[in-house]
């Protein structure tokens, strides 16, 4: 039997998103109907969303199968190490290094940069952001943090 | 009469040369901050509030409101160039405002905006400058039943922003639910869903989880295959709307105008829901809605208009009452206070100046905004020509700095690039985000209201569904219920799904 | 995820190194650079007023910028957060509230600071009077009448507060047990949400803030009973709940300013001396009072002891309650 994998994939999806919340839900209490606690509503909602992603499952069933397509490995590796980075060190190393870091990380996610390109790139927008962000609209961020700053 | 008395008052007052100096100052400031992706109108609004400072009164809070509609009209325009909704009302108009930019259509979308928005505008002063007070009355007699009935309309009919199948539309907005409920309860203090971290104790952020699922996860969905897949947009060959896009916005905006006025007004937030509303009514009422999702000028026009009248009539409850309906309206009471001013239903009558002149500078910053925009349409689709792979890291840097500046919150970040790829996985199995969107929006405000409404009815559930008591939620209920049987009913659904197989 | 501890480590060695490079500054410097003040709720409420207030006058006497850093999260623990784990220069402030500075260590379990060992009391901004408003459709006109009527209907009246943990709900909580009255607590996300359901007659009862209800009060949307502080308001004349029967009652909300534990006296001295000259001028004076709230300004030592009672007193209140929020 034929199954459209894109549609089992995606009801699966939403069953285990479902029984994580649902299993997450039980530690709080349910309460009644006039006082709801805190665990009444997602109880619901997971429910609810295991059912959905089982019917989604069950109909993908006796239907032609549609390609997934490729991952993009490459932007992934770059791209999310990029972002926490900045999350996690902005506040340390300030502004300027850390947008020239992530928009240098972001740029060889294309296979099309050329790396003086990519450099020149990530200097202007530290340089546009700090004038704009730090210095336009008065953002609370170092443009050098602490961290680099051996002076 | 008073009333033109008033009106008088008000024109004279926001016609100063001073006080059209700091409106036109203000919308620029807006549109210019407004335009960074990630910042939305109340990050710019807080940002720029300083400024005006050292500005009397009056012109301090007509700068202000012009900073406020200048964001909105940036963020929609980051949401049609590249994606990235600022905040919850401009994800709908990416939904169509996006596909017609790669189809080389983005002047067209944002002409649509701007003149959608100016039109509603217009009409939403004079709805504020004639019925204000009525107006607030009317919006009092909604308590929790009634938000909670016309939150549940609302998501039955956000099944509408997905083209595709209405199962999955369904799950996406049942999964978005799930998410807004991340955080602290309200109602007991209980931490759920947080995984033990303090910075989840406050919810995900919107802007972040926006910026994922719309932004990141289209930047990857176009590295898929970069050379053989080309992400690059169409030429464009005009700014302009053709006499054919005219014909097809005219309708949109007056219907969007009309319904966002009317929900704006109420104090509980209900502007939230006038981009959503106005798309499905676009969609529904379209003779084209399979192009809908794929690029349809009434997708933009509609909700646009909606959106700038919600946000002009979210005033009436802030002028007249002191109630903020938006943490932006929040603000606007905070800048009135440190100006000196009580706000609340004193201000019509103690400064009449000051409530009429930000009546009518409210035209005037409308349009401000579209003499301003119009030009601006030409560089913002030159900006589009910059290859793709020089404008994503832009746009990756610029999402970086604008969410982050909203909260100074590390966890943020992290929340962006999980949400991509969630994002991008989902839009893999063919699951739009727009009703994800809508729900992690909406999925507080129904708990919020259901809980509440029970707490005083204990327990019955009578209080939505009695008419003699509560005829508001009843009404709205049985239209939300007739609007669930139209979804689910089996042809239609299948005429929906085999539209969308056949284009596919 | 050991990428990250391990590069958390490394980030750990230089931050511990900084504060040993920062060269020390003397107090005729400060300020030489920018201030913040971290407020730890959303733009727009009270605490976020002030802060804005005495940010601007800040500015105005320093010639340095003053940030307002909106950190909202967990009832204000991650503002205070911020400024616990700050540098003691005196550069970063918390405008506190009763919340964070007082009651969450009773409400929350996992409290990420010590409100006393974490933080120097720089000075007390302003106290904010509480008053008991009814919808005028209830047949309430004083206090008694509303013990009367609440207890004469048991579980129908309910009381609306800004939210779990609140100001106003610690206050009405208190009321309940110093009178024995009945009311249900509806929470909401704000003062600012709780009010429109209050001016619609959905939820009747509030012990709310003078400064967001008093326009309700003059013009009769809104009928006030009687304020919670010891002192009648200058904002509406009503009686104060110990007057008008409630012996031992009195509840206030409070903001004040706090700097990083460990930052030197003389700077805390510096800050204090400013703000409180800030705080005692004629035209914020008679504005703030107007608003129905106290400006105070007193020194970091009377606001030590202001919080330490602030901390016995709720502390004594809370845990017979019972209540807890994680």
């Amino acid at each position: 039997m034929t199954a459209n994998r894109k549609d089992l994939i995606c009801g699966l999806v939403f069953v285990v998103i479902g029984l994580l919340f649902a299993v997450g839900s039980t530690d709080l209490d349910m309460g009644t109907a006039t006082r709801m606690g805190p665990g009444y509503f997602p109880m619901v909602l997971a429910g609810l969303l295991i059912l959905l992603g089982l019917i989604i499952a069950g109909k993908s069933f006796g239907q032609p199968d549609a390609a997934i397509g490729g991952i993009p490995w490459r932007a992934m590796l770059l791209i999310i190490p990029a972002l926490c980075f900045f999350g996690f060190a902005v506040r340390g190393i300030g502004l300027v290094p850390g947008i020239f870091i992530v928009a240098l990380a972001a740029s060889f996610a294309s296979s099309k940069m050329t790396p003086l390109l990519a450099v020149l790139l990530s200097a202007g927008l530290s340089i546009f952001c700090s004038l704009v962000f730090v210095k336009g609209l008065g953002l609370p961020i170092q443009l050098i943090g602490p961290w680099v700053r051996f002076w | 009469m008073e009333l033109l008395s008033n009106l008088a008052l008000g024109i004279a007052t926001a016609g100063a040369p001073e006080n059209i100096f700091y409106c036109f100052l203000g919308v620029l400031l807006g549109t210019l901050v407004g335009v960074l992706p990630g910042l939305g109108p109340t990050a710019t609004t807080a940002m720029l509030l300083p400024i005006t400072f050292v500005l009397p009164p009056t012109p301090a809070l007509i700068m202000l409101s012009g900073i406020y509609y200048g964001a909105q009209y940036g963020g929609s325009t980051t949401a049609i160039l590249i994606n990235l909704p600022g905040e919850s009302s401009s994800a709908v108009t990416s939904i169509d405002g996006y596909q017609m930019a790669r189809q080389g259509r983005a002047g067209q979308a944002l002409a649509a905006a701007a003149i959608g928005s100016f039109f509603a505008g217009t009409f939403a002063t004079f709805v504020i400058a004639l019925a204000a007070p009525p107006l607030t009355e009317i919006a009092l007699q909604f308590g929790p039943p009634e938000y909670f009935s016309l939150v549940v309309l609302g998501l039955v009919c956000s099944v509408a922003l997905a083209h595709g199948s209405v199962m999955k539309a369904l799950a996406m907005i049942v999964l978005g639910l799930m998410l807004g409920l991340v955080g602290t309860d309200i109602y007991t203090g209980a931490p759920r869903f947080t995984l033990d971290r303090l910075e989840l104790a406050d919810g995900i952020n919107f802007v972040a989880v926006a910026a994922g699922v719309f932004g990141i996860a289209e930047i990857f969905r176009n590295m898929e295959n970069e050379n053989t897949r080309d992400a690059v947009i169409a030429k464009v060959t005009s700014l302009w709307p053709s006499r054919e896009d005219w014909r097809r916005m005219v309708a949109p905006i007056l219907r969007g105008t009309f319904l966002g006025s009317a929900l704006g007004i109420l104090p509980g937030g209900g502007a939230i829901l006038a981009s959503f509303a106005a798309y499905t009514v676009e969609k529904k009422v379209s003779k084209y809605p399979e192009e809908f999702g794929k690029g349809a000028i009434e997708g933009v026009a509609g909700p646009e208009s909606a959106n700038n009248a919600g946000a002009q009539t979210s005033f009436i409850p802030m002028l007249t009452l002191g109630i903020p309906s938006n943490p932006v309206m929040a603000l606007m009471i905070g800048a009135m206070i440190i100006q000196g001013i009580v706000p609340g239903p004193n201000v019509a009558r103690d400064q009449p100046e000051l409530f009429w002149g930000i009546i009518a500078s409210m035209w005037l910053g409308n349009l401000m905004l579209v003499i301003l925009n119009l030009p601006l349409i030409g560089i913002w689709v030159r900006l589009l020509q910059v290859p793709y792979h020089t404008l994503f890291p832009a746009i990756i840097a610029f999402a970086s700095i604008g969410v982050y500046s909203v909260n100074s919150n590390a966890f943020d970040l992290y929340a962006v690039a999980l949400f991509g790829v969630v994002g991008w996985l989902l839009l893999k199995l063919d699951c739009e985000p727009a009703p994800l969107l809508l729900g992690f929006v909406l999925g507080p405000l129904l708990e919020e209201h259901l809980r509440r409404a029970m707490i005083i009815s204990r327990g019955d559930p009578m209080i939505f569904i009695n008419f003699s008591e509560r005829p508001i939620s009843a009404v709205l209920l049985t239209l939300a219920a007739i609007a669930l049987v139209i979804v689910l009913l089996p042809s239609v659904a299948k005429k929906r799904e085999e539209v969308f197989v056949e284009e596919d | 995820m050991s990428f990250f501890s391990l590069a958390r480590l490394g980030f750990a060695g230089l931050l511990a190194m900084a504060p040993a490079l920062a060269h020390a500054e003397s107090v005729e410097q400060f300020p030489s650079g920018p201030l913040t003040i971290v407020v730890p709720f959303a733009p727009g409420g009270s605490n976020d007023t002030l802060a804005r207030l005495v940010g601007r006058d800040l500015e105005k006497k320093w010639r340095q910028p003053v940030v307002i850093d909106n950190r909202t999260g967990a009832g204000g623990n991650l503002g205070g957060l911020a400024v616990a784990r700050s540098e003691p220069d005196g550069y970063n402030l918390v405008m506190a509230s009763i919340g964070t500075h007082a009651v969450n260590p009773f409400l929350y379990k996992n409290m990420p600071y010590d409100a006393v060992k974490d933080f120097e009391p720089v000075t007390l901004v302003a106290k904010v009077d509480l008053v008991v408003v009814v919808h005028p459709s209830l047949p309430i006109k004083s206090v008694q009448e509303l013990i009367d009527y609440s207890k004469k209907n048991p579980g129908k009246l309910n009381y609306a507060s800004g939210g779990n943990g609140s100001s106003q709900h610690l206050a009405t909580e208190l009321f309940k047990h110093l009178t024995g009255a009945d009311m249900t607590h509806v929470p909401y996300k704000g003062s600012g949400n709780a009010i429109a359901d209050l001016l619609g007659g959905q939820v009747p009862v509030m012990i709310a803030d003078m400064p967001i209800v008093a326009p309700h009060i003059k013009e009769g949307k809104l009928r006030a009973l009687a304020v919670g502080s010891a002192q009648r308001s200058a904002a509406i004349d009503v009686p104060t709940l110990q007057e008008a029967g409630v012996k031992g009652y009195e509840a206030y909300a409070w903001y004040g300013l706090f700097a990083r534990g460990g930052t030197p006296r003389p700077i805390v001295d510096k800050l204090q001396t400013e703000i409180a000259a800030i705080l005692h001028d004629p035209r914020n004076q008679t504005f703030l009072r107007d608003l129905g709230a106290v400006p105070s300004g007193n020194t970091p030592d009377e606001f030590a002891a202001f919080q330490k009672s602030e901390i016995d007193k709720w502390g004594e209140i809370v845990k017979p309650l019972g209540m807890t929020l994680d």
